[in-house]
């Protein structure tokens, strides 16, 4: 009798299992990827830049800053802070502006970039930390998650490493 | 003790002895790494300064971590099981604890010394809680720390079969051999960019 | 193990080709009636290409609809199902990086992803990742991934996407995922394909054991460092078929080692060692994912089991295993180890038919050819969905790159 329901129990189970598999394409995935998408999780800062603090409006274009990041217990990147110039095609051929990171009203770096025309070129910039809270950096492309000057689509991605140990205060 | 049959409720009694020890013994290690790394950070500050890289990246850092490779490896041969000292102090520890009297005194010494057991992420732990300013913020740190790794251990309230599997014990060792890799190379690497770039 | 290397010699020479029944195993009209819902199926699968792709596109629908379905047409006819899902595998295996690679070509000029695509969040996801990323995202909410979660227009490959795609399919086939699924390991099979003769057989059949263990460590070991620095290590540092998809762009010392690391575990574990010993050496000995979706068998109502009246401890099926799936002990128990990959190897080798499909609740040896099929129907179906929609991809590529047409 045990066995009879077992084989019983198997059986509805062989064909709930490919019931499930002619659902996949129609019905699971899209269930699946909507309990991922709506499971609030995000894309580590460390690639992602994290979240933005503020927009600086500037004549043509603007400047969005983003929270510091600060690295896990055993994270390797430098803490350091995204800086976004967008629209790219509406930026000058050269850029050279004082950034407000922390809202104080006084400019922390001055970030210094041509933008190619060709977009697909590489870029190459400047930053000088006009405080002892971040790191200067000089001819800086793609060095690093912490370190760069990039062009991403429409945007420049500066991102400036902070000092370590304003950062962990 | 793990494996002794005493129910539900007497290896949750046994546990909790054995976290709370631990988290005394966490506690004085967090004190311990703060006036180390304190001193530390004062002397190298006082002479040429840390730099930007800070003390995570400095030779210390990078020794420390070739060491746990060492350790790791021994740990994977099996060496220390055997021979060391510690070992035979474990046993006897163990010993204690299977008497029907003193099993509060097992767990807490137990407790307590893997509380101060240097393994790989307590040490790199420590080294953290040495670069913190101040003495609380040390002493918080460590008990989130100790809050994070405690969790690990109520599976255990049912898991004595996992060490009597011979795999679960091969794959151990591998995946100690891995880490030790990792932490060999990691620590050459900060040690070889100290000494070529400074 | 000494005497198991002994038993294993003979055997190894062979491969599971070799070892095909003879005979038709069903006619041709019960062989068609038993293929026609694969055939509509495909049909299916394929009938938003038809009505929206161009040319190219199209024919490469079509060949894969007849290729999908004459396989199996020819797995109800033979009653083999190894020698002919490994056609399929193989196909999807090469074909994979070929169309992968092409339209990295043609969309950014080279296999290697600038860091600007990375904080943009345009690398596409990869399945293999999702057993490193389960620990941050549930302790942290965080994927430790340079991609995006929801499809964008630059990355349809989104998180959530491939995530849905993997975990809807593995509740159909479990660790079969490695042998159906999986457009990495045709690679090796099809290299272990090349060799006639096994040249390392004695070796693999003295060190199973331990080998069969490592993946489990590499998991353990990737999963913990993961989560300890944030990082997708196996991505960053041990993935072999970044040598064949794509890989961080070389900008320093370290991703120049990581580079060299993914060509020389590729060359090692995809290239030679399927070569000579005739086994998924990747797969069975290395690949962290494959030991993650072995979990999946535990739930998984399908598996292979021996009949032991039957057997006679020949160890064609322990040779004819390409991922070291079974012991000596393990048959003896009449079960084959949890790395089981139902790729049916080793049902197609034994000659004695000890070893059967099964349905876990049922009588072992009972009906296994109905087994076979429920599983197989559910397995094809979404080989054909998943893996027949990269070979037609790839196929069309193939066409569209063609002089003169």
């Amino acid at each position: 009798m045990r066995a009879r329901i077992l084989s019983i129990l198997a059986y509805t189970g062989a064909g709930l299992t490919l019931m499930i598999a002619v659902c996949v394409p129609f019905v699971l995935m899209g269930v699946f990827s909507n309990v991922v998408a709506h499971a609030g999780l995000h894309i580590d800062a460390t690639y992602s830049g994290g979240t933005i603090a503020r927009t600086i409006q500037r004549n043509g274009y603007r400047i969005v800053v983003y929270q510091p990041v600060q690295p896990r217990l055993l994270e390797r990147v430098e803490p350091f802070v995204q800086i976004v110039f967008e629209p790219a095609d509406s930026l000058p051929a050269r850029v050279s502006d004082e950034v407000d990171l922390d809202g104080d009203g006084r400019p922390d770096v001055r970030v210094s970039f041509s933008v190619p025309a060709d977009a697909s070129a590489k870029m190459r910039g400047d930053v000088t930390a006009l405080n002892g809270g971040d790191v200067s950096l000089a001819d800086v492309a793609d060095e690093s998650f912490s370190r760069m000057v990039v062009r991403a689509g429409n945007q420049i991605v500066v991102r400036v490493p902070m000092n370590k140990v304003v950062a962990g205060r | 003790m793990m494996v002794q049959p005493q129910g539900v409720r007497g290896h949750s009694r046994q546990l909790g002895l054995f976290l709370a020890a631990r988290l005394a013994g966490y506690i004085v290690f967090a004190t311990a790494a703060w006036l180390v790394g304190s001193s530390i950070q004062r002397a190298w500050t006082g002479r040429a300064g840390i730099g930007q890289a800070g003390i995570g990246q400095s030779w210390l850092m990078g020794w420390i971590e070739v060491l746990l490779a060492a350790a790791l490896v021994v740990y994977a041969v099996g060496w220390p099981h055997r021979r060391c000292a510690a070992a035979k102090e474990a046993q006897g520890l163990v010993r204690i604890g299977e008497g029907p009297g003193p099993l509060r005194s097992g767990a807490l010494a137990l407790g307590f010394l893997t509380g101060i057991n240097l393994c790989p992420p307590f040490l790199v732990a420590g080294v953290r809680a040495a670069q913190l300013e101040h003495l609380p913020a040390a002493l918080l740190f460590f008990v989130c720390f100790f809050v994070g790794t405690a969790v690990w251990f109520l599976p255990f309230l049912s898991m004595g079969f996992v060490q009597r599997t011979p795999a679960v014990v091969t794959v151990a060792r591998m995946v100690a051999v891995l880490l030790a890799c990792w932490y060999g190379i990691s620590g050459f690497s900060i040690l070889i960019e100290r000494t070529f770039y400074g | 193990m000494a005497s198991s290397s002994s038993t294993l010699r003979a055997p190894a020479l062979r491969g599971p080709a070799a070892l095909r029944r003879p005979k038709a195993f069903r006619g041709v009209g019960r062989s068609i009636l038993l293929t026609l819902p694969i055939a509509l199926w495909s049909l299916l699968m394929f009938m938003a290409a038809f009505q929206r792709a161009g040319r190219d596109e199209r024919i490469g629908s079509a060949v894969v609809i007849v290729f999908m379905t004459a396989l199996f047409f020819l797995m109800m006819r033979t009653g083999e199902t190894y020698r002919w899902r490994r056609i399929f595998f193989v196909a999807l295996g090469f074909l994979f990086p070929f169309g992968f690679i092409a339209s990295l070509i043609a969309e950014r000029g080279t296999m290697s992803i600038p860091i600007s695509r990375m904080v943009s969040g345009d690398t596409p996801f990869c399945f293999m990742v999702t057993p490193t990323i389960i620990l941050p995202a549930a302790f942290a909410r965080t994927i430790i991934f340079p991609g995006s979660i929801l499809p964008t227009a630059s990355n349809p490959h989104s998180i959530a996407i491939m995530i849905g795609i993997w975990f809807a399919m593995t509740l159909v086939l479990g660790k079969a995922w490695c042998s159906y699924a999986c457009f990495f390991g045709g690679i090796e099979e099809g290299f272990a394909a090349f060799a006639k003769r096994p040249k390392l057989h004695r070796f693999v059949a003295r060190y199973s054991h331990i080998l069969r263990l490592v993946p489990w460590a590499i998991l353990v070991f990737v999963v913990l460092v993961s989560a300890a620095i944030f990082e997708p290590v196996y991505c960053m540092w041990l993935c072999p078929f970044k040598a064949v998809t794509e890989f961080p762009a070389v900008r320093n010392v370290e991703t120049a080692i990581q580079m060299g690391v993914f060509v020389a575990l590729f060359v090692g574990l995809v290239v030679v060692l399927p070569y000579l010993t005739k086994k998924r050496t990747q797969c069975g000995f290395f690949c962290p994912f494959g030991a993650f979706q072995s979990i999946f068998n535990k739930i998984n109502l399908f598996e292979i089991r021996f009949d032991r009246t039957k057997c006679v401890d020949c160890t064609l099926c322990q040779t004819s295993c390409p991922t070291v799936a079974l012991s000596k002990e393990s048959i003896a128990e009449g079960k084959t180890l949890l790395n089981c990959m139902k790729c049916g190897a080793c049902v197609d080798a034994c000659k004695k038919d000890a070893a059967v499909w099964h349905l876990k609740g049922t009588p072992v040896a009972v009906k296994p050819e109905r087994a076979r099929l429920l599983f197989l129907y559910g397995a094809w179906a979404l080989a054909t969905m998943f893996g027949g929609s990269i070979l037609a991809g790839s196929v069309s590529t193939m066409i569209h790159w063609l002089p003169g047409m």
